[in-house]
């Protein structure tokens, strides 16, 4: 298909446009703008689904759409200087365009029954429209600056969405510490790309990988270690902040202060989802830096930390949050163990079940008007809808076959088990896989606990009960959850459960995402000779294919993809029957625990009461950050800081600088007043007026005067003459 | 015989009278009175040195040419002191501060 700025720009510039008016004129529109803002990220979802439908038929890895134009270029001479923005779709990005628009529809439609009636309702959508051609530009970008701009626009709307009821104290803290967190990676981020652009001289991600495949990173070294090293780090660094990975994790679970449905934005379809993203499209400088051990480490130690968490809130969000951080680190452990496809296909799965997942909860929390799990208690009596709907997410984040999740999260640990293993890495890989697998057995008892508290039981608080109204079949409200959980169907990701093909919906293409999401280091050959083309819109689509590629492996670890087939069909086989018993075991023991109540948690609370004490503090990490860090380290360093400005800088330069210029202002008053002022002007009114007085003397006006002056000059004439 | 000096002297007589009245009369009539003094000694020493100095008679026709301009002259001085009498009903010079002011 022939692709013009026309066919493209408007997955991004319809929201974006949305927000605009929303922004100008929302508040005459009629119902505040809502429609607006539904209606840009529908005809945004049009876009892509025909972008989608577009690289589906074409079904090829090799397929890609590249458009770009000079933004602004400084270059002088021999110094290029040139930034260029730019479109690039490859199969990764269509997909991920799809699931944005799409499941932000969803969210948008629900958000118009959640939000009805909120103070700033028109104020909201504004925002939600925002974050949302955000999170769209970051995907279309094909240049790490441009990602980064959309970056730091999400970093804004999540901050104004999670502050949005700043009445509430608590909410205004959290949207500062979300901003302020993820601003550490950011800066690591923004220092990435600092370094990439020194090396490669342009930040486009087709020329990033030209760069990897031609060894460009090779020699140069920051601070003792290598180029790739540094670069991949602090572009991991930003997705550890935007994607509330195990340092900085902290901000997630204070994001729950916003309202429902963007709740549901954040976790599932823009903000957590860029950080992974941009792993997944960094991919190939992550592996030549040999980061995939350090990021295997961070995914596992999220993956599990984050699901001991969820254990013991009480919250409903609570849980949804620390089990989105716990997710986010299945996606990076696959990233880390080199599960490409798979962590990109857990990032979809997850976005869809996790989207349902708060927007029922939202319609749970809008329909009892507490967030307290202890106070709920057999809903699904009356919330028919959004019990079978959560359910379905509950199934897909457990893993339980035939559900995305399965497919997903399963892949992954599969890879990770072969990685630890089978390939031979050693010892490195053994604890994030054995984390990851602990986090599959946590992952179902904390969903479950959360539905078995939620819905089933008999009523633990009546009043609460009986101020829930019986749900309704409605447009706005449970019909977006009904449709996301049709999408939790393993069958629309993959036409079998561990490879095989059992349901073979899509026909001869129901490996479909397991085909066309590519790891671009196998295909780095096809950057290799990319050579970038002069100004103005072209397609690079035609490029020639180079014949050879020089490009090698620096760390030598190349995932699982290109090892044995049979080790890792094997490895897959292991990991997922062991997975169905994990999960199995999982699901009866909190049936036992919530349902049948033949185990009381309170046992398991007295055995591991220092645990569950770390646990109920987050493992500490808020006092460690607050308290420690910021209190005795940074708050000291700001002092230091701040006598520095206050005390020198303030007392010396600046006072110094006024005594300077008051001295000058002194003399050069001085000088006005007294030369020019009496001196200039006053001396030439006093000289006038003296002649004045003389020639006054003459001019009497008497006229006998004027013939006596008259003759004595005539005689004095007369006398000088002769 | 009456010498040139003699009426070289009593056309200085005539001119300084004229002159004292012109500067120390405060009268315009006076005044007037005084430059046709002073005319008058010009036009004797005009006839004076005609008859003395000179073999034409130049001199005495220069001296009707004087009387004739006098009288004209005396008509349009007398014709503004009446005016100014009129303006302002006096006929003293330092009333006739006009121009300073």
């Amino acid at each position: 298909m022939d692709y013009t700025i026309l066919s493209i720009a408007p997955i991004f510039l319809a929201p974006f446009t949305a927000f605009v008016i929303n922004a100008f004129f929302g508040k005459k529109l009629p119902r505040q703008g809502d429609w607006v803002s539904v209606l840009g990220i529908g005809i945004a979802f049009l876009f892509a689904f025909r972008i989608f439908i577009d690289f589906y038929s074409t079904y090829s890895t090799e397929y890609y759409i590249h458009k770009y134009f000079t933004w602004f270029d400084l270059s002088y001479g021999e110094n290029l200087f040139k930034i260029d923005l730019g479109i690039y779709i490859d199969n990764m990005g269509a997909i991920m365009l799809l699931m944005v628009t799409g499941v932000a529809f969803f969210i948008h439609l629900f958000s118009t029954w959640y939000m009805w009636g909120d103070v700033r309702y028109g104020k909201f959508f504004t925002l939600m429209s925002l974050f949302t051609s955000g999170m769209l530009g970051l995907v279309l970008s094909d240049n790490l600056l441009s990602m980064f701009i959309f970056w730091e626009i999400m970093g804004f709307c999540s901050y104004s969405l999670i502050g949005f009821y700043f009445e509430k104290e608590k909410a205004g803290y959290a949207s500062i510490k979300a901003f302020m967190t993820t601003r550490v990676g950011d800066v690591f981020f923004l220092l990435g790309i600092l370094a990439i652009w020194h090396t490669v001289g342009n930040v486009s991600l087709p020329d990033i990988y030209a760069a990897i495949a031609n060894g460009s990173f090779e020699g140069h070294t920051v601070i003792g270690i290598s180029l790739a090293t540094f670069a991949g780090f602090c572009i991991f660094c930003g997705t550890i902040g935007k994607s509330a990975q195990f340092p900085l994790q902290v901000w997630l679970p204070d994001a729950m202060m916003g309202p429902t449905p963007c709740s549901a934005l954040i976790h599932a379809a823009t903000m957590v989802a860029a950080g992974v993203y941009l792993s997944l499209r960094m991919y190939p400088l992550m592996v030549a830096g040999g980061l995939t051990p350090f990021i295997a480490m961070i995914g596992g130690i999220t993956a599990f930390g984050a699901a001991t968490i969820a254990l013991i809130q009480t919250d409903l969000k609570a849980v949804l949050a620390y089990s989105t951080i716990s997710q986010l680190g299945y996606m990076v452990l696959g990233v880390g163990v080199g599960a490409y496809n798979a962590a990109f296909m857990h990032l979809i799965t997850h976005a869809v079940f996790k989207a349902c997942l708060f927007l029922s909860a939202g319609s749970v929390i809008h329909s009892v008007h507490t967030q307290e799990m202890p106070e709920m208690g057999g809903l699904r009596h009356k919330l028919k809808f959004t019990w079978i709907a959560m359910w379905c997410c509950t199934l897909a984040i457990s893993g339980v076959p035939f559900f995305s999740g399965f497919v997903s999260k399963d892949r992954i640990l599969g890879d990770a088990l072969y990685v630890a293993l089978h390939a031979g890495q050693g010892f490195t890989y053994m604890i994030p896989a054995a984390l990851g697998f602990i986090g599959a057995f946590l992952t179902p008892f904390y969903m479950c606990r959360m539905m078995f508290l939620t819905f089933h039981g008999k009523p633990r608080d009546q009043h609460v009960y009986d101020h829930c109204h019986a749900e309704h079949l409605k447009i706005n409200q449970n019909v977006p959850l009904l449709i996301l959980s049709i999408f939790t169907l393993g069958v629309f990701f993959s036409g079998s459960l561990t490879g095989q093909g059992f349901v073979k919906i899509f026909g001869s293409k129901n490996e479909w995402f397991k085909v066309l999401v590519a790891s671009p280091t196998e295909s780095l050959d096809k950057f290799a000779y990319y050579t970038r083309e002069e100004l103005g819109w072209s397609d690079t689509n035609e490029k020639e294919k180079p014949e050879h590629s020089e490009y090698e492996h620096q760390s030598g670890f190349a995932g699982p993809n290109h090892e044995n087939h049979e080790g890792l069909h094997h490895a897959h086989v292991e990991g997922a029957f062991g997975s169905i018993i994990i999960v199995a075991c999982s699901i009866f023991f909190a049936f036992l625990m919530y349902i049948r109540r033949s185990i009381d948690p309170a046992r398991f609370v007295n055995m591991f009461s220092v645990w569950v004490k770390a646990l109920k503090n987050k493992y500490y990490f808020d006092h460690l950050y607050i308290d420690v860090i910021i209190q005795k380290g940074l708050l000291k360093f700001n002092n230091a800081l701040a006598w520095f400005d206050m005390g020198i800088y303030d007392r010396f330069a600046i006072d110094g600088w006024e005594a300077v210029s008051r001295v000058g202002y002194k003399s050069s008053n001085w000088f006005d007043r007294i030369v020019v002022d009496k001196i200039g002007v006053d001396g030439t009114a006093v000289a006038t007026n003296i002649f004045n007085i003389v020639l006054r003397l003459i001019q009497s006006g008497k006229i006998q005067t004027y013939f006596i002056v008259l003759i004595f000059m005539l005689v004095t004439f007369v006398a000088v003459l002769t | 015989m009456i010498s040139l000096v003699s009426y070289l002297a009593i056309s200085l007589l005539l001119f300084f009278i004229g002159l004292t009245l012109m500067i120390a009369r405060k009268n315009i009539v006076a005044i007037l009175l005084g430059i046709e003094l002073i005319l008058n000694a010009a036009a004797l020493n005009f006839v004076a040195y005609s008859r003395f100095a000179a073999s034409n008679i130049d001199g005495h026709i220069f001296s009707l040419f004087v009387i004739v301009i006098a009288a004209a002259e005396a008509a349009v001085g007398l014709a503004i002191v009446i005016h100014y009498f009129q303006l302002k009903e006096t006929i003293h010079i330092d009333e006739a501060t006009e121009l300073r002011n």
